[in-house]
């Protein structure tokens, strides 16, 4: 069923595929994400005075600062629009681990039901 | 009432059941609870050690400084940093691929704290059967002094947790007293807040939520395992057909397999799936249903083992390997990250000299003409004492110096230097390499070598 839902949907033309919807959406709100960080970043960060607070001995220009401020966003903002991504698309259907279609919730009894050897079990 | 307006009120989202775990015993679970106990106890009693004079781990941020039993790590040392993350990374990869989801079951935060939140529980409102009821029930009496006493004991457990936790990035000492001063600062009160909440929510009301929506190491999982990855599963060819019976039964004659149907398996079950289902993702390894089937198979005097650390490969009757190229990739590099890691660590210089030159001024004539270039020079000691540190430039001995002040530095501090090297005037011209060693006047081993240009006139010489 599901193949055939995905069949159809990529016979329609011009239409992206999930997958790509999905990355697509991702890189996106990823780069909205950024830029508003990289004009906070413009707003409040001077690069010629971090300098001194570089962990490493780098002397890194206004614009290599910024590109590399922004790329370091984009970066992040990317690997957690792909983890929401995939998180949503990999959550609990309540597939069945055998192949055996939807699976209800679990039903549990009394142990000692249908078994009444195991009345005098502190289970009861 | 019109089949539109009957469908709009009904709603499309259904309350997931809460679970109510019951109790097991058995190896397992001891072994839980052993896990439980140290990784507990690690937690909150290893910022109460002092190791040196000092917190023995502590993560003081506004000094830019990580005490670790004893060693002292700067922003500098984010090598380490990331190699033990990586190292982190591996011991998860190798034991998942060895023995499954053993971090889930036995390890991972959620499932240490969700544990003693379900002891306080029990001890308060009683048995699974008690707390379903109690739940189910009115709300008296019993039911309110019950419900009440398991929320101030979570709440405190949690405000515990909370403060340890604040205990690793500030002096926990110093911040107990100022709690009971009522002095503590607004960002300390935050993260006490913020943390015990996080305790509180999750291990009380989220539990298996966060293992089955919130977790990506379950999802991930599967790219570690193989068919030779130990699972627990429920062993199908033995269990079916399932079905109750007496214990004297002949279940040939009945046409029945091992598995009684008592579903004790699904009732303790942390997460509330029923592993004869098959291998589930929402399953976290626990064992719980192990320990609790091999009773069951006691008291009928069948064989244990019907729901059992197995691979799938034994299930199928196939041979399986432990040592498999993953399992020895992933160990092999475990152990060279790690032991290098830790020489590394215990054998690292504990001192840092950075040389920056004048950006307004590339070199000056003095007035005997010599030439000379001016830098600002960095020292770290990243050392648990005090240091008197002498300058030389091997190689270079033509050259002359002078620094101000005297390079001297009390433990963990850093200090600023004007440094600058004068040449005489005859040296040559364009630029020469200098090697500039910082030593200890007290350890000759303490020491850093830093290369800089030492720049001339182009000229010079001619």
């Amino acid at each position: 069923m599901a193949d055939k839902q995905n069949t159809v949907q990529n016979t329609v033309r011009g239409r992206w595929s999930r997958s790509k919807r999905d990355w697509g959406v991702s890189i996106w709100i990823a780069f909205l994400a950024a830029s508003a960080g990289t004009f906070l970043m413009f707003a409040v960060i001077d690069p010629e005075v971090l300098g001194d607070a570089w962990v490493m001995n780098w002397h890194t220009g206004l614009r290599l600062t910024y590109g590399l401020g922004f790329g370091f966003l984009f970066a992040v903002a990317l690997l957690a629009t792909r983890l929401t991504s995939f998180m949503i698309r990999t959550g609990p259907g309540r597939g069945h681990a055998r192949g055996k279609g939807k699976r209800g919730l679990p039903e549990v009894h009394d142990p000692a039901e249908n078994n009444p050897d195991l009345s005098d079990e502190d289970w009861k | 009432m019109s089949a539109n307006q009957q469908a709009s009120h009904e709603s499309l989202y259904k309350k997931e059941p809460k679970v109510y775990p019951r109790d097991v015993k058995g190896r397992f679970a001891f072994w839980r609870k052993v896990s439980v106990y140290l990784l507990l106890g690690l937690y909150y009693v290893l910022p109460w050690i002092n190791v040196g004079g000092q917190q023995s781990v502590l993560f003081d941020l506004p000094a830019r400084q990580f005490h670790l039993f004893g060693l002292t790590f700067w922003p500098q040392d984010f090598i380490y940093l990331a190699l033990l993350l990586i190292c982190a990374g591996l011991t998860l990869f190798f034991f998942t691929a060895l023995a499954g989801r053993l971090w889930c079951g036995f390890a991972c935060p959620q499932t240490v704290w969700t544990e003693v939140f379900l002891w306080m529980e029990k001890w308060v409102e009683g048995d699974r059967n008690k707390r379903m009821k109690l739940d189910k029930g009115p709300w008296n009496r019993n039911k309110i002094v019950r419900k009440s006493l398991k929320h101030f004991l979570w709440i405190t457990f949690a405000l515990w947790t909370g403060f340890t936790f604040v205990g690793f990035f500030t002096p926990i000492r110093e911040f107990g007293q100022a709690i009971f001063a009522a002095s503590i600062g607004p960002w300390e009160t935050f993260w006490w807040l913020f943390y015990s909440f996080a305790t509180y929510g999750n291990a009380g009301f989220l539990r298996e939520q966060v293992c089955k929506y919130m977790c990506p190491y379950a999802r991930f999982q599967s790219a570690m395992f193989d068919h030779d990855t130990l699972i627990i599963s429920y062993d199908e060819k033995r269990g079916e057909p399932r079905g109750g019976r007496r214990k004297t039964a002949d279940i040939q004659e009945l046409g029945l397999g091992d598995c009684i149907d008592c579903t004790l398996c699904v009732q303790v079950c942390p997460t509330g799936i029923d592993i004869r289902d098959g291998l589930q993702y929402e399953c976290i390894a626990c064992a719980a249903c192990v320990d609790v089937c091999d009773q069951v198979m006691d008291k009928m005097d069948y064989p244990k083992g019907l729901i059992r650390y197995t691979t799938e490969n034994a299930l199928e009757g196939k041979k399986s390997r432990v040592a498999r190229p993953r399992v020895f990739i992933y160990g092999t590099l475990l152990t060279i990250i790690l032991v290098s890691t830790i020489w590394n660590m215990t054998t690292r210089t504990p001192l840092r000299a950075d040389l920056l030159r004048d950006r307004n001024q590339l070199y000056r004539e003095l007035p005997d003409g010599r030439i000379e270039n001016v830098y600002t020079l960095k020292i770290v000691n990243m050392d648990q004492q005090a240091h008197m540190y002498t300058i030389s430039m091997p190689g270079n001995e033509a050259l002359t110096w002078t620094v101000d002040p005297e390079p001297q530095l009390g433990a963990g501090q850093v200090g600023r230097f004007s440094f600058a090297i004068q040449a005489p005037a005859d040296l040559g011209s364009g630029s020469i390499e200098v090697d500039v060693r910082f030593e200890s006047e007290k350890d000759p081993d303490i020491s850093v070598v830093s290369d800089i240009r030492f720049l001339l006139p182009a000229d010079q010489g001619r």
